[in-house]
Formats: structure tokens, sequence, C-alpha cells
């Protein structure tokens, strides 16, 4: 395995400004349901720009501050972002992620199956994890997309940091 | 990259991956107690920042919306402060004469609540104020319209209070006039997914009216009687011939909720232990 870049700026400043956007752009303009989550939008940018098991870990610990944050149960944000993680950087060698609509449908659907994974692993009941389709959901997947094509678009010619299979 | 490698490199994140789930799954299955102390360590420090982050930020988005309320609920204070005080010290003496104590405690401490955008947020909030502040559990948050919930876990400079949309919260609960008592608990109103309330054990024979207010009644020594926790909407259910279930409409919706106010512990000794 060998590591490329093609000039440009590391990832990892493009993540510091997500969790920055996360903490402090995101309470300040839209603090509501359906803001768009920048944490998840960082994991999904990672997950296809690196291996699966590198994607779990970060998946891994973005859930673990979500868990710490907000502790429905312990453990249930760790393990939705652990799997939509992973699944994100399994799934870059089937779903050509550099295309932008591409990018775009595969942030709002990880936006929807990580809500859907933390109601039920939070114990929500079949009931509960239905609101991972209702309106809010569906917002937040939504405004996840344009954000995450935003900064798709922000960092195409800019950042590249891949791990070469 | 030749094959050997790369079904080495695959078996390897397929490993990290089942770890990574195998410890998600432990910390569910883990006991709350453990994870209380883990979750306010890495609050207390690698979060510290950010947590400071965003209350700068939530301070910062609210603070002319706030200034404008405060004065707006000054100007109506003073005008009901001419009558208030003959009223507050008649009710006081005859509260002394019936040896009844205070029903809401007069001291408060405000906090901010900072949201997270999850499907979750609403059942528990991260709120901008810790033990450092003299926060501790127990204690029930409340905003002007009514409950929010309590305090479950509060580390340093930040806490955690479960909701009135929470699965685990509970609370003993009266009409307004006192003739009805029973528990007030969370439900998924119509299973649409949407958090509302139901005022559970009320027996058969008694009949609560569509619009009537139901409070705390102050049973159980965490809540203050007479918070304000919604109205009664209709019947949700019925067990024949045992009790009746009502439907709730909350009297406060988390979804806006930015400033909270905690009240102190009803019972002190309470905060000095975590479930």
């Amino acid at each position: 395995m060998s590591r490329s870049r093609r000039g440009g700026r590391p990832l990892w400043i493009v993540l510091v400004l997500l969790v920055l956007l996360h903490f402090y752009v995101r309470p300040r303009i839209w603090p509501g349901a359906g803001a768009p989550d920048f944490l998840l939008i960082a994991l999904m940018v990672l997950s296809l720009r690196t291996r699966p098991g590198t994607a779990a870990v970060a998946g891994f610990l973005t859930g673990l501050v979500l868990d710490v944050l907000m502790p429905v149960r312990f453990g249930a944000g760790a393990l939705s972002h652990t799997v939509v993680g992973f699944a994100a950087a399994w799934g870059r060698t089937v779903f050509f992620p550099d295309n932008l609509i591409v990018n775009g449908i595969l942030f709002a659907v990880g936006t929807l199956v990580r809500n859907l994974l933390l109601l039920i692993a939070s114990g929500s009941g079949v009931i509960g994890a239905l609101s991972a389709f209702g309106p809010a959901s569906l917002a937040q997947a939504a405004t996840t997309a344009l954000a995450g094509i935003a900064v798709t678009l922000a960092i195409r010619h800019r950042v590249d940091f891949r791990l070469d299979e | 990259m030749d094959r050997h490698t790369g079904r080495a490199s695959t078996r390897r994140d397929t490993g990290i991956f089942l770890l990574c789930v195998t410890l998600s799954l432990l910390a569910l299955l883990s006991p709350p107690s453990w994870n209380r102390g883990l979750a306010g360590g890495i609050r207390e420090t690698a979060l510290r920042p950010l947590i400071a982050l965003q209350r700068f930020a939530e301070e910062g988005r609210t603070s002319r919306e706030r200034l404008r309320v405060a004065i707006a609920e000054r100007d109506s204070m003073a005008i009901e402060l001419q009558n208030a005080a003959a009223i507050v010290a008649e009710n006081a003496r005859l509260r002394e004469l019936l040896d009844l104590r205070s029903q809401i405690p007069e001291t408060f401490l405000p906090a901010d609540v900072l949201h997270q955008p999850l499907p979750t947020d609403g059942q528990t909030l991260l709120l901008g104020v810790g033990t450092n502040r003299g926060v501790r559990a127990y204690q029930p948050v409340i905003v002007g319209a009514g409950l929010v919930g309590v305090v479950v876990e509060a580390s340093r400079s930040s806490s955690i209070a479960h909701t009135w949309a929470n699965p685990e919260f509970r609370v003993s609960a009266v009409t307004d006039d006192g003739s009805v008592l029973g528990i007030v608990a969370p439900t998924n109103r119509e299973g649409s997914g949407i958090p509302g309330l139901e005022f559970r054990g009320v027996a058969y024979r008694d009949t609560v009216p569509v619009g009537t207010r139901v409070v705390t009644s102050g049973l159980g020594g965490v809540y203050p009687n007479g918070l304000v926790i919604g109205w009664v909407t209709g019947v949700a259910r019925e067990e024949i011939g045992w009790e009746r279930v009502y439907a709730l409409r909350p009297a406060v919706n988390l979804g806006v909720v930015s400033h909270v106010l905690l009240l102190p512990s009803v019972e002190p000794a309470l905060g000095d232990s975590v479930p």
C-alpha cells in the first residue's frame, strides 16, 4: 500500500474545518432539526478516501464523541457511525465517488442509515425507528447532502489524500 | 498490489470493523454507571474545548433575542410587582399556617442547551453548566412554559438532562384542580415516531376533560409541585374496568428550547447519588 498526494492541502485541515463548522457555525446559523451534520460529512469525506478499516475506526471515534455529548444509550452512536463509515469506504469501489451527484446521494443515504441505526440501537423500538424517515430526518439528509456536495466541490482539486490499494 | 497483500488488507479491515462493532456493543450492554464516568471524563478533557466553542456560539446566536425578551419580561414584571408584594406575603402567611412548603423554589440556575443534529436530540439535552456552577443530578429542568426534564449526570462544566421525551422519563402528576392523580410518561404519538406524553394510572371511575392542565404533584422527591407538564387532548386507550390512559399535549416544545432553568433538588440528598 502506498500513500499518494497530488499536491494541495492535507485532508486533516478540511476535517478540522468541518469540526469547527459543526460546533461553531451550525449552532449560530441553524441550531434546530434538519441542520446539516458536519461531523457525518467529515466521516464520509474521510471514508471515501481511506481504507474501510480506517473508516471504521474514524466512525467509531465520531460516534463516541456524539455518545458522550448525547448519551441516550452509550454506544449507539459508535455502532451506527462505525457501520456507516465502513460501508461508505467499502462502497466507494462500487459507487464511483468522484461523481458529484453520487456523492450527494451517498451523503443523504449515509445520514438516513445513521439515523435509523442510531434510533434502533437507542432502544426507540420499531415505531420510533421509523422517524428516521420522518420529515426532520429527510430534511437533514437533504441539507447534509447539499453541504457535502459543497465540501466536495471545495476540496475536489485542492485535497487529495487517498490510500491506494 | 498482489492478490495476497490485497486479501490480507481486506481481512485486516474486516477485523478492525468487527473490533469496533464489538466495542460498540460492549458499550451498549455495559451498565450506565460505568458509561457515565467515562463520558463525563471525555467531556471534561478531550471535548471540553468543543463544548465551550458551541456554548459560545449559542450565546452569540441567542443574545440579541434574549435581551429583547428580557426587556419585555422586565416591563411586564414591573407592572405585576405593583400588586405582587401583598399577595406573596399573604400566600406565605397562609402556607405557614397550613404547614406547607414553598410551591416552586425561588432560586434557579440558567443554562444554555447545546443541541446536536441527531434524531435522538430532544430525548437528552447537553447543558452548558456543570458542577462548577453547583449543578447536581436530579435537579429539575424547566422553561417558562413548563417542565423540560431532570439532570441525570453532571460533570465539571457540562451536564446531561433527560427530557420528557426520553423513554425512561416518569413524573408523578395531578390535574390542575388536584382531583386526579397519575403518572406521566412519554409515548410515540399514534405510531408516528413523534414523541408525546401520556397520563397513566388514572382510575376508571375518574374522567378528565379535554383541555385540563396537568402539573407535577410533588410526590417522589424530585420535582416540586405545580410545574406544568401538558394539557389533556383525549383518551389514548382504556384498560376496561381498570384504568384510563389520557394523551397529553406537552407544554414544552423541545425542538426550540435554547435556554433552560435548573431548579434546586427538592430532596438535597438525592443529588449525592446517581442511579
